[in-house]
């Protein structure tokens, strides 16, 4: 028969390994879109109390400490004096802490940075967009996203003061 | 039945034809290669018409085994039924995937006990996303492509170079077979054949005294249009995992609010929910005052397209409408791609914002009235000679464990106010003042004495609401499910091919009628994929109209009838 | 509401006589032996009464259902008891278009039977016309229930069919091994038929008898800790009890033959509240299948399959053979296009996605994976005749797993289809 034949043989088996092993692995790891440790961490565009919009490219080259709060979560507003310590005692050594509010209006997350004396960057996450793209369920959930912009790691719950320094340093220092 | 044949077995046939490797019939006059075969009197093997499929070759290689192993019909049945046993353990208990929020660790032990527990870490609580089953698919996947290339190709070949006249074997050892006697002459009687047959829709072919009718040829290609089919169908099941071609979310609408949909430039509003039941009258008599049931569950829906400022936060989108659309639950709202499908709904009001008067609670006389929104508020408000300013704001009031007020969700379910009111006849810094809009929540959170201990005992404001026409709540939610999905389409035309190769393999027969005669002898083969029955009864019918009487149970070659 | 009095009592009518027609059959293949005439003109002369009697049957069948469309306003497929009469009625249809093709007086007497009791488990369900939830008020609701109906009808034809070869070819007399096994499996299926003849029988002698005991459970479920919340759950048995609910007490009880308490308690691990009630079911089904089995047995004195074997002699194995592979190839189509295609071009319009691995999908699929295992088998494996003959039977038994065991045993999207 055909001299064509075992090329053929050959590319249609290839096909059939790269589509399967595509359906294996995307039912496998992940298909259900949440980011992961070691994942690129999705980029933002939010409104900051500061009324600017910012975006997650502006801290390009810095290590990003992203955490995800509401006032009315009560793990939340305890963790702020450690995220506000962190954030004194690392800025100048390229580390950023960011405070994004899930769908709270400006008033209440005024008052509550107010209240609890804080001054880092917080965005306010409206639509819950960046909730919806960084897959997050329960408050408060934080990550640790180095220079590269990729995922180090993602801490759900609540933060104290060593963890999170111990983290911002294997951040800056790995 | 024998998949291999031997592979040293002299392929050419005594008329001349050099046959491949596996032949089983040769191609050219259908004489049986095998010499065992050619002793025997049963039926012949009809299937793929006896020639090689193009997996069986000499000295098989590794790429070889492996094209056999997948070629295999034996290995596609064991495939299908091993698919169909993994189906049936999924539905032992509920999947994960019904389930919106649950731990499946511990669901499964706490409901269904130990044996629970085994199918949660079997991992049959995921069975259709787990790594074995797709491979299943994947497997069938490859075998429908395989098994289809490794037999189509050949069949084609051997369909569309059949010669008329056979081997007398090749007659007398179908399935239906008639030798008898031919008084006529051969030639004419023949030709008399072949009008009879044309009427019958047969394509007839002659070469002297020789006959080939055949009809519906087609229909051998349904398997294969079914197996085409299926590949797309399951390469645009594949496909829809692909990013951006698939969107899947479950979004509330409260009733007049506009929604924007995330990771979309659209925006949907909910413009009226309404659900309604059945009437008693409606209802059987046996049903009445026992039983409700639901008649109507639909979203008068707008859906807009933001043309500007979309990205950006800081400034209002400028919306435009693009379509609108009374959703139920078997109409969904349908633009571009995107879908939105009634889901669920619910019936608490959301509060949304109030118009409450300032007054002097002891004179009665009213300072103006405002508009206070339970989001984004405004700031400061005029009432007459009196500015309130708005200090804080509480959704869904409470106090925490220092007995602080605080917010206990997002959602204004208990919403609280208060505000720094400044004008005549207030202390220089101002007086505040705690404002409950729900008159559940002032007796709740004894609004007045809290207001007395803020303001002393002198106080006289107070903010009231002078109607329902002065609230706003959003009396319902509605809740729709947001899809796209771009590879539909393929899904269906996929599912069409399967429907289209199904009625060509099943309603339609390949008949073929050899004849041969010669020597006041009439020889007759014939062959059909299905219906023998049929076939039988057309055949004597024809005969019967060139005065051949012919039983229809002494055409009957013996043997299985497929 | 005449419409719809007008509809039960054509139904009725369509039950008499297809319960005649099937005896009509019967007596055209009995009474070959023993009738003056030759056994041909015998059987030809009543068979062709007979198959005037179930075509009346099904005119009147398929008057019941259009007067019940027409006085309800829907097409009467929408719950188990409307299903359950329209699949017998599909039933009918494909025993009609296959028995105009070979002309099997046989059939009739096999194929018939399998839609009367389709249409006697029907009646076990409530008959009140309801109205439509949002959900089921779509086109497809049509398309989708009346096509994989008739795709299954077929089935159940090949099915019956299938069991005639097997009563058949299996050599009764025979003592050898394989011979026995195949007289055990026969003779089991036929046990099986009459298990369900049995519940239908006790089903309907209780109804008739007025049986009601009734049983309550108080169910404490915890919520959170410190938060109980208990419920009160009530079931009442229409047979009486021998297995009471898991951790019930008796609140009526209405003794049956001096029997006045449950013989036992449902083990733990059917704490559904009603699994207690099913499970006594399955009891009573079997004990009066049991019951008619032996006296069925006492009758002929012999197993049942040997009993009826000789009632096939002298049928073509092969036209046999080849009416349960027809009767198979034309449903499978059919099949695909209603229980597989249309449910899932359903399931897009309804709930926005096409597949959603719901039991009733999942058991839709296994049927058509069986069936596909089966026609691979015979065309390109060549199982012909017993083995072929099995898988028929077989596959019937899925079939109706998927229209009842789902219902009954696993509850999905489907469950509102509504079962006792």
């Amino acid at each position: 028969m055909g001299r064509a034949r075992k090329p053929v043989q050959i590319i249609i088996l290839f096909v059939i390994i790269l589509l399967g092993g595509y359906a294996i692995g995307s039912s496998v790891f992940g298909g259900d879109g949440k980011l992961r440790e070691g994942g690129k961490a999705p980029s933002f565009e939010l409104l900051g109390l500061d009324g600017l919009t910012h975006t997650l490219d502006e801290y390009k080259g810095k290590s990003v400490v992203l955490n995800f709060w509401g006032s009315w979560c009560a793990p939340c507003v305890k963790e702020m004096p450690a995220l506000q310590a962190q954030w004194e005692k690392w800025k100048e050594q390229g580390v950023v802490v960011v405070g994004i509010n899930v769908g709270e209006d400006q008033m209440t997350v005024e008052n509550f940075v107010k209240q609890v004396d804080i001054n880092f960057p917080v965005v306010m996450d409206t639509g819950r967009d960046a909730v919806r793209s960084y897959g997050v369920s329960p408050l408060p959930t934080t990550f640790f996203i180095n220079a590269k912009g990729r995922v180090d790691s993602i801490h759900i719950g609540q933060l104290d003061l060593s963890t999170l320094d111990d983290q911002i340093g294997k951040l800056v220092k790995p | 039945m024998k998949e291999r044949t031997p592979l040293i077995t002299n392929t050419k046939c005594e008329c001349g034809h050099q046959n491949p490797v596996g032949t089983v019939l040769c191609e050219a006059c259908g004489k049986p290669l095998d010499r065992e075969e050619q002793l025997s009197s049963g039926n012949l093997e009809m299937r793929y018409d006896g020639v090689a499929r193009r997996s069986q070759r000499v000295n098989p290689g590794v790429i070889d085994l492996v094209w056999n192993f997948f070629s295999s019909v034996k290995i596609a049945i064991y495939l299908i039924v091993l698919t169909l046993l993994g189906s049936m353990l999924g539905t032992i208990f509920p999947q994960e995937s019904t389930f919106l929020n649950i731990d499946a660790s511990t669901y499964y032990p706490e409901k269904y006990g130990t044996a629970g527990e085994i199918y949660y870490k079997l991992g049959l609580s995921h069975t259709y996303e787990s790594w074995w089953f797709v491979l299943l698919l994947v497997l069938i996947g490859a075998s429908l492509v395989i098994c289809s290339l490794d037999r189509v190709l050949p069949l084609y070949k051997a369909l569309t170079r059949q010669k008329i006249r056979k081997h007398r074997q090749f007659l007398t050892r179908q399935k239906v077979a008639l030798v008898t006697e031919l008084k006529e002459e051969p030639e004419a009687w023949v030709a008399r054949m072949v009008e009879l047959l044309q009427k019958k829709g047969y394509r007839v072919r002659t070469d002297g005294a020789a006959l080939l009718a055949e009809k519906h040829r087609f229909s051998r290609w349904g398997p294969y249009v079914i197996h085409i089919g299926l590949i797309i169908f399951l390469l645009a099941v594949l496909a829809r995992g692909l990013p951006g071609l698939n969107m899947d979310q479950h979004l509330a609408f409260p009733q007049g609010d506009t929604v924007r949909i995330p990771d979309t430039t659209y925006y949907l509003k909910n413009e009226k929910f309404t659900v309604e039941f059945y009437t008693e009258e409606e209802m059987p008599k046996e049903f009445r005052g026992k039983k409700i049931l639901p008649k109507l569950y639909e979203t008068r829906a707008v859906l807009y397209e933001c043309t500007a400022n979309c990205t950006d936060p800081s400034k209002e989108p400028q919306l435009a409408e693009v379509a609108r659309h009374n959703i139920q639950v078997n109409s969904p709202l349908s633009y571009n791609g995107l879908k939105a499908y009634q889901f669920d709904y619910d019936l608490t009001p959301v509060l949304r914002s109030v118009q409450p008067e300032l007054i002097n609670a002891k004179s009665g006389e009213v300072y103006g009235k405002f508009k206070l929104d339970m989001n984004n508020p405004q700031r400061s408000f005029q009432a007459g000679l009196y500015t309130l300013s708005l200090k804080e704001k509480y959704m869904d009031f409470g106090l925490n464990e220092e007995g602080q007020p605080v917010s206990k969700s997002p959602y204004p379910n208990a919403p609280a106010f208060l505000f720094l009111i400044t004008g005549p006849d207030l202390p220089a810094g101002g007086q505040q003042y705690f404002y409950f809009p729900k008159q559940v929540d002032k007796e709740k959170f004894q609004m007045t004495a809290i207001n007395d201990k803020l303001g002393g005992s002198g106080r006289f404001l107070e903010l009231e609401v002078g109607g329902m026409s002065d609230v706003d709540f959003s009396e319902s939610t509605t809740y729709l499910n947001i899809r796209v999905d771009r590879a539909m389409p393929f899904v269906w035309i996929g599912a069409g091919i399967v429907m289209l190769g199904l009625v060509l393999g099943f309603y339609w027969q390949h008949r073929r009628i050899w004849l041969a005669a010669n020597h006041g002898e009439l020889v007759l083969g014939g062959h059909t994929n299905k219906n023998w029955f049929g076939f039988r009864r057309e055949i004597v019918s024809i005969l019967a109209k060139t005065d051949l009487t012919v039983d229809e149970k002494s055409l009957d070659n013996g043997g299985g009838l497929a | 509401m005449s419409l719809l009095d007008f509809s039960s009592d054509v139904f009725i009518a369509a039950f008499f006589l297809y319960s005649g027609s099937f005896m009509l059959f019967t007596i055209a293949i009995m009474g070959r032996k023993w009738s003056g005439r030759k056994p041909e003109e015998h059987t030809a002369r009543w068979g062709r009464i007979a198959f005037i009697g179930s075509s009346l049957g099904l005119i009147c069948h398929l008057a019941y259902f259009f007067t019940r469309w027409a006085g309800s306003g829907h097409i009467p497929v929408s719950n188990m008891y409307e299903f359950m009469t329209f699949l017998s009625m599909m039933i009918m249809v494909a025993f009609t278009v296959i028995f105009s093709i070979y002309r099997k007086i046989i059939l009739g007497v096999f194929a018939v039977p399998v839609s009367i009791i389709v249409m006697a488990y029907a009646a076990v369900f409530p008959q009140e016309v309801q109205p439509l939830i949002p959900s089921l008020k779509s086109i497809y609701l049509n398309i989708h229930v009346t096509l994989a109906a008739l795709g299954e009808s077929f089935f159940a034809v090949g099915f019956a069919a299938g069991l005639m070869y097997l009563l058949r070819t299996v050599d009764f007399a025979s003592k050898e091994k394989n011979d026995r096994k195949q007289q055990r499996l026969v003779e089991f299926t036929l046990f099986s038929i009459i298990v369900i003849i049995g519940f239908l029988g006790s089903v309907f002698a209780f109804r008739g008898a007025g049986y009601e005991t009734v049983f309550v459970r108080s169910n404490v479920t915890i919520d959170s800790p410190g938060q109980g919340d208990s419920t009160i759950e009530k079931v009442s048995y229409k047979m009486p009890p021998i297995v009471a609910p898991y951790h019930s007490e008796i609140e009526s009880f209405q003794s049956f033959l001096g029997m006045n308490k449950p013989l036992f308690e449902a083990p733990s691990w059917m704490n559904g509240v009603n699994a207690g009630r099913k499970f006594n079911t399955v009891l009573w089904s079997l004990i009066s299948g049991l019951l008619l089995y032996g006296i069925l047995r006492l009758a002929v004195r012999k197993p049942l399959g040997r009993a009826i074997h000789p009632v096939l002699d002298g049928i073509d194995e092969n036209d046999l053979d080849e009416i349960t592979y027809r009767a198979i190839a034309i449903g499978f189509p059919i099949f695909t296009l209603g229980a597989l295609i249309f449910a899932m071009i359903w399931a897009q319009v309804a709930w926005g996605r096409f597949w959603g691995w719901d039991p009733k999908e999942v058991w839709a699929l296994v049927t058509w994976l069986f069936y596909s295992a089966y026609l691979h088998l015979r065309l390109a494996r060549g199982w012909q005749g017993r083995k072929s003959a099995w898988l028929a039977v077989l596959g019937f038994l899925v079939v109706m797993f998927t229209l009842v065991g789902v219902n009954l045993v696993i509850a999905g999207l489907h469950s509102y289809a509504g079962t006792d």
